[in-house]
């Protein structure tokens, strides 16, 4: 494979990656920022022990991502510095004001919130999961509107060799923008109650004693979901006209890898739909845990909803080439001028590092799942710094 | 427009430096400072409420390096291709390895934190156009000293003792490192940076004098300051950062917009963030 195909390959492979980590912080944040709000307005313990529980795993999931954010930010500039040169004024933009409004904020708000567990007043407490959890969606904005500049560039003009920004509101306006964002929103609702319905359907297999709590964390897992996955699929079918209109190549040229990537995207989503639609009357009487063959299904299908996501996005990047940026900039211009040799030392160096990355987190959340809510620190296995301050 | 942010991309580097330098410190001499594991725990403890924060100032500056200097970003970046894949591969590991802590992986924080110090300094090196060796063993000299004089002030008992002597020792080999530097500084216009290197000894000797009469955290503040100078050396040498690779003023305006709101949040927000841990000593 020539130095492109490995820049390639390794861009596709660290934001799979980043996906991954992505979703679980938005979905998870999401349901803790509800599960707060519940607390903070009821006289039950229940809800503040779930937001402990269930915010120790965002925690975690937070703190590792933010390495794999790190690493996608530099590469930028380290195997594409032919965007950043050129397109870089208009693209860099959205960029700069993920960092800094989004990304930068929430980890403060963050920080805050961790370490103002019973010590903030109660309601500027639950104020800053919602900062937290607004951030975090922030983010998202900010990183679509950036993408859908790839896709579909507004706003600019060309002058003395270089994109000029003349029009931020077009980049605010861009039709591929806005539907691709509310699709990426929903689908991280959807990844966060599936993996709320999964673990606790994990806990009900193991005959927990926690009943109260699972039933509640299931109960909102599959509510979430159920509401989450029909918008996700509107939206997700309402941006075909848009591809169809901008960029009709990459519907007439689909390839093995990004038709697979559709399709599986597609039917995982209906999948969601239609079995999430199907559990909520089992949710009467506690029928599903009863039935118990439902929750082995919730518990095999937490990947589900992450394959998905990498199908779209995959369905997404790959439809656009040999465009980065669509109509104005190839992806083999692009490319910094390094040798093939370097691209696949980084290629190894970045794919090693974020396998380690991605274990390192389904090894804590599993091991902090599994434990559940009521937990002893002192001589079980070691989890995140973070976690024992929760 | 363009001065706001030359000084926010410097302003928001310094406080990477001087931050998130005393994370990697205190990952440098975790086992120097803690001698088993109880008290190796300890020593985490204290950097664990900064750890989030301190980090994300290079996610901003990288950010704002990207969007306000576009041209800088990617000549910078992909012109030092290997150094920054070693350095970020160590950042992972020394991130993945604080969080997943078990005994016998140590060496995977310890080594990742060396990793990215003697990453830093071999790209200061360059930048500045000194000898990479010497700033590559520099750097990592000044974050310990940064970590040391760090766990000095939060932690108490034996542990601070140790510290403080730790931290005693790395001031002269700080002071001969920054004499050094100063002395072979190559592209850099010799006044500033001249300049910058008597701020530096005096700030070490502020470091080595508060540290004697128990003023932690005034030596704190030194030692942070001293990291953050290499980068201030940075922007002196006038042939790194100039108008030609910055974006356009329409560009600056949006982000300025945000820049406002943004930093004195961030700034309040993380202020409190200290208070609070103060708190709770």
């Amino acid at each position: 494979m020539d130095a492109l195909g490995l820049a390639r390959l390794q861009f596709a492979t660290t934001t799979s990656f980043h996906f991954l980590f992505v979703l679980l912080t938005l979905g998870l944040v999401t349901a803790v920022a509800v599960m707060q709000t519940r607390a903070t307005l009821s006289a039950d313990p229940v809800h503040a022990r779930m937001t402990r529980f269930w915010g120790r795993l965002y925690v975690v999931n937070y703190a590792l991502g933010i390495a794999t954010g790190i690493v996608m930010e530099f590469q930028f500039g380290l195997n594409w510095s032919g965007l950043s040169t050129f397109a870089g004024d208009v693209f860099g933009a959205p960029l700069a004001l993920e960092t800094l409004v989004a990304f930068f904020l929430e980890s403060t708000f963050l920080g805050l919130w961790i370490f103002g567990w019973d010590r903030l007043d109660k309601w500027v407490h639950l104020a800053l999961i919602w900062l937290v959890a607004l951030t975090a969606f922030a983010s998202a904005f900010w990183i679509m509107m950036a993408n859908a500049f790839l896709q579909n560039p507004a706003g600019h003009e060309l002058r003395d060799g270089v994109l000029r920004m003349v029009d931020f509101s077009a980049l605010v306006t861009n039709p591929t923008f806005g539907t691709a964002f509310l699709h990426v929103c929903f689908a991280s609702l959807t990844v966060g109650g599936v993996f709320l319905t999964g673990v606790s359907a994990y806990h009900f297999i193991r005959r927990t004693a926690e009943v109260d709590f699972f039933r509640r964390s299931l109960r909102l897992g599959v509510v979430l979901t159920a509401l989450a996955t029909p918008m996700l699929i509107g939206f997700g079918f309402g941006q075909f006209p848009v591809v169809e209109r901008y960029q009709p190549d990459k519907l007439d040229t689909v390839g093995a890898l990004d038709g697979m990537g559709l399709g599986f995207m597609i039917q995982i989503g209906f999948v969601l739909l239609l079995v999430s639609w199907v559990t909520v009357p089992l949710l009467f009487r506690d029928w599903v845990v009863r039935l118990r063959f439902p929750l082995y299904l919730m518990v095999v299908g937490i990947p589900l909803p992450f394959v998905a996501a990498i199908g779209g996005w995959l369905f997404r990047e790959v439809g656009r080439q040999p465009w980065l940026v669509q109509g104005v900039l190839t992806t083999q211009d692009a490319m910094s001028h390094v040798s093939r040799d370097q691209m696949l030392v980084s290629f190894i160096a970045f794919t090693g590092v974020f396998a380690v990355l991605a274990v390192a987190d389904w090894v804590l959340i599993a091991r902090l799942a599994r434990r559940g809510p009521a937990s002893s620190e002192s001589d079980e296995a070691p989890v995140s710094p973070l976690v024992p301050v929760l | 427009m363009e001065g706001v942010w030359v000084f926010l991309l410097a302003f928001l580097t310094c406080g990477y430096f001087a931050l998130a330098g005393f994370d990697y410190g205190v990952g440098v001499v975790l086992r120097l400072v803690g001698r088993d594991e109880r008290s190796r725990r300890e020593v985490l403890r204290a950097v664990t409420p900064f750890f989030l924060g301190n980090e994300v100032w290079l996610v901003a500056a990288v950010g704002v390096l990207f969007g306000a200097f576009p041209r800088l970003e990617g000549e910078l970046l992909s012109s030092q291709h290997t150094v920054f894949v070693v350095l970020l591969a160590g950042l992972v590991c020394f991130t993945v390895a604080v969080q997943l802590r078990s005994p016998g992986w140590d060496f995977l924080l310890v080594g990742g934190a060396l990793v990215v110090v003697v990453g830093w300094g071999v790209l200061l090196g360059r930048v500045l156009g000194g000898p990479v060796w010497l700033w590559g063993a520099g750097m990592p000299v000044l974050f310990s000293l940064h970590g040391a004089v760090f766990l000095a002030w939060r932690l108490s008992g034996g542990l601070r003792e140790r510290a403080v002597r730790i931290a005693g020792l790395l001031v002269l080999p700080s002071l001969v490192f920054v004499v050094a530097a100063v002395v072979t500084a190559g592209s850099v216009p010799v006044p500033a940076f001249g300049v910058t290197g008597v701020v530096a000894v005096g700030l070490l000797g502020g470091v080595w004098a508060t540290l004697r009469s128990r003023r932690h955290l005034v030596a704190f503040c030194c030692s942070a300051a001293v990291c953050a100078l290499p980068v201030l050396g940075v922007f002196g040498a006038r042939s790194v950062v100039t108008v030609s690779v910055m974006a356009d003023v329409p560009t600056l305006r949006v982000l300025t917009w945000a820049a406002v709101v943004v930093v004195p949040l961030v700034l309040v927000f993380q202020w409190a963030t200290w208070r609070m841990s103060r708190a709770a000593r």
